[in-house]
């Protein structure tokens, strides 16, 4: 598709422009597929096989990094684990950092740190770099975690970007940014809310949402990943007439 | 492949020349106005590198112990990290004769023909 082309949508009325693309091929583009094509004739995978890891890879959510961190917070013994050697302890929620689930850990050597939060301490994870994340745990990072504007902003003014999210937090909580890279990982583990001390690890999963273990949220009982309306307008549109003006 | 020998991190002369057209996606990315920070070829090559280790081919330590050796040599001037694991994935490959570069420089040629097919 060329640069600048313009996409028509007939019928409706508009017309816009479409994404930008690479307008080139590249070597590396061909010899990914070249050699995808030559290991699957030698029988060294399948095509089926490479389909079902690709669409894993980019299916796989936040789940195991919840339940890590509801297990954490209802076992102290393995939240001790957890803080000592988090590539080990993610095994007992079935994640093994070298095993295929390894996902997007191209180095030899996977350090994984959690980040324990307190009353007067806030982590948040970023990459600066490029876009390192625990996928394993987390899945694939959402589009504002590998935007310029998070990467740069973040480590320069952590409050007003953590606003920005809705997290206002006091001044007297110490912010601190851990830049992720090739080889270690991190996330977060937010502080257990108060109204949740009966609750069981699948209530407490519920509520350590992805952006709660990237540290731009909060986990808040009542609030999930499910999404549903929680603020009503203050000055909503009055009724519209038949022409499309605002009622008196 | 046995990590750091001499052999294994010998620059190969095909994939030299890829690495010297200095075509990485965060080189090309900006010129089409493209804010995207990974290939959309990326998620392919990882789940390549799954496949090889869960098929017993190449297992991923192998593979992993292999991509830090040569990205610290042969590799080391490549900016962009899924560049650098494509070249190094594709150079174990061929240190372990699981593909011959005959192979590929014919399949490339054949890849290449038919994205740019009319």
């Amino acid at each position: 598709m060329s640069k600048g082309h313009k996409h028509s949508h007939s019928g409706d009325g508009h017309d816009h422009k479409a994404a930008p693309t690479v307008d080139e091929i590249t070597d590396y583009e061909v010899l990914e597929i070249a050699v995808r094509e030559l290991a699957i004739e030698h029988g060294l995978f399948t095509a089926e096989d490479h389909r079902k890891f690709t669409e894993w890879a980019e299916s796989i959510g936040p789940a195991a990094g919840s339940r890590l961190v509801a297990k954490a917070w209802t076992d102290p013994a393995f939240k001790a684990r957890l803080l000592k050697n988090g590539t080990e302890a993610c095994k007992e929620v079935g994640v093994d950092w070298a095993e295929p689930t390894g996902f997007g850990t191209p180095s030899d050597y996977t350090n994984f740190i959690v980040l324990e939060d307190t009353p007067t301490l806030h982590h948040v994870i970023v990459c600066t770099l490029c876009s390192c994340y625990p996928r394993p745990l987390l899945g694939m990072s959402p589009e504002w975690y590998r935007s310029t504007n998070y990467r740069r902003r973040l480590v320069r003014w952590p409050r007003e970007v953590l606003a920005e999210f809705g997290l206002v937090l006091p001044p007297e909580v110490e912010i601190r940014i851990e830049d992720s890279n090739q080889k270690c990982r991190f996330m977060v583990m937010p502080v257990r809310p108060e109204g949740t001390e009966k609750w069981t690890e699948e209530q407490l999963a519920a509520i350590v949402t992805r952006d709660c273990m990237i540290g731009v949220a909060l986990p808040r009982p009542g609030r999930t990943a499910d999404v549903h309306p929680l603020h009503k307008a203050r000055r909503p549109v009055q009724a519209t007439t038949q022409h499309g003006k605002a009622a008196e | 492949m046995s990590a750091g020998s001499d052999a294994n991190l010998r620059p190969i002369a095909f994939l030299e020349a890829i690495r010297r057209e200095g075509k990485e996606w965060d080189a090309i990315a900006p010129r089409y106005g493209v804010t995207n920070p990974d290939p959309p070829w990326k998620t392919s090559l990882k789940a390549m590198c799954e496949c090889l280790a869960a098929s017993g081919a190449l297992p991923t330590l192998t593979r992993r112990h292999a991509e830090d050796d040569l990205a610290q040599s042969v590799y080391n001037e490549v900016s962009s990290a899924p560049e650098r694991e494509l070249l190094a994935l594709v150079h174990t490959m061929l240190v372990a004769g699981l593909v011959t570069e005959a192979d590929i420089a014919g399949r490339m040629r054949t890849v290449r023909s038919r994205l740019e097919s009319a």
